[in-house]
């Protein structure tokens, strides 16, 4: 669905707001400062995908969303996997960057995912009273496009055009930059539109 | 592989969907679930590959290239008008991975497009020689139609390989 400005602005206060939450947990996860980006909307044809998310290595947690909307779309906890070690070092107590990643880097990362998503998502319920629960999650660490275009593969509804709302949250003193990344089903988007639209009558 | 062939600006890449036709390097990038598929006529060196995301079209016909029952008549009949015999033909692909394991339990979409690639193939008759699909990692695929059709693949941790 084609979005108008005023649905763009919405949701990207959304974003903002879910996005918000999701960065005050992180930075009590790593005990510093955490920045956000403004939340990006892109409508990218599935031919294009490749030009945003290529062969660069990262890890992805991956979350169906379901709740009201059974099969709503999906939301990545997306990490390049430079960051993910410097991530986990930090949490764990570690320094070595040229190591392999292991199980505990895997459990670690499936737990801050959980807990962002479900920070992000909870935010998101409370402005709108629109239930979007995350299944558990799946992690993978590999090429960007391969995970990301696994997901648009498996969306319900046929789509050559996917939309992507992207949040990047970055912490400096650690040098690590996330993204929190939505691909909503049309009709958890129109959904969430519908419901933005009435909020900001009320207003 | 010290005389590995390697993309270059001439390498035309291969979208979500998208196919080509040719004997120029094509290379398709990050293939999770999907399958880069080529087709290889060695007398005339002319080779066509696509980036296959779905198993069925279900009747759709605006993008032939993103279905596995579409792509494979249209890229037999492309190579044909190409000069390419259709008798010689072979195939080889890569991709279908199941990325998400949790996910994959319910809708293995990588398995289905293998298994519908290979039955459409061998209902039009062409063999496929050979095959690097499954498992739970991305590939990077590039073909070089003018150099014996010849195919690598890129793994995410570095690794490469032939096919």
């Amino acid at each position: 669905m084609k979005l108008s400005t005023v649905q763009a602005d919405a949701i990207q206060e959304l974003g903002n707001i879910g996005a918000a939450h999701a960065a005050t947990t992180l930075s009590q996860m790593l005990g510093s400062a955490v920045e956000m980006s403004v939340p990006a909307i892109k409508a990218i044809d599935i031919s294009e995908l490749g030009s945003y998310m290529g062969e660069e290595a990262a890890a992805m947690v991956a979350f169906e969303l379901q709740g009201e909307i059974p099969h709503g779309g999906y939301i990545v906890f997306y990490i390049s996997r430079e960051s993910a070690i410097r991530l986990t070092n930090t949490m764990l107590g570690l320094t070595d960057m040229n190591r392999t990643m292991n199980e505990m880097d895997e459990s670690a990362l499936l737990e801050v995912g959980n807990i962002m998503v479900s920070a992000f998502l909870d935010a998101t319920a409370e402005l709108l009273g629109f239930i979007m629960l995350p299944s558990p999650p799946a992690l993978t660490i590999d090429m960007a496009h391969a995970a990301m275009s696994s997901l648009v593969a498996q969306m319900g509804e046929e789509i050559d055009e996917v939309l992507l709302f992207s949040t990047e949250l970055v912490c400096e003193e650690h040098k690590i930059d996330s993204d929190i990344i939505m691909m909503p089903e049309n009709t958890t988007l129109a959904r969430i539109v519908e419901l933005m639209e009435n909020m900001m009558k009320g207003i | 592989m010290a005389d590995a062939l390697r993309p270059d600006e001439q390498t035309s890449m291969i979208g979500i969907g998208e196919y080509r036709v040719g004997s120029f390097p094509m290379m398709t990038i990050g293939l999770g679930s999907c399958i880069g598929l080529t087709l290889y006529d060695e007398s005339s060196k002319i080779g066509a590959m696509v980036h296959i995301m779905l198993p069925d079209s279900a009747g759709r016909k605006d993008r032939p290239g993103k279905y596995a029952d579409t792509a494979i008549p249209l890229l037999i009949k492309e190579l044909g008008i190409k000069g390419a015999k259709t008798k010689s033909l072979i195939a080889k692909m890569a991709g279908g991975a199941c990325m998400f394991e949790y996910f994959g339990t319910n809708l293995n979409i990588g398995e289905r497009n293998a298994e519908r690639v290979r039955a459409i193939l061998k209902a039009e008759g062409i063999p496929l020689k050979k095959e690097d699909v499954g498992g739970k990692v991305g590939r990077s695929v590039t073909f070089f139609p003018a150099n014996a059709g010849k195919i690598t693949i890129r793994r995410a941790d570095g690794t490469t390989g032939e096919l």
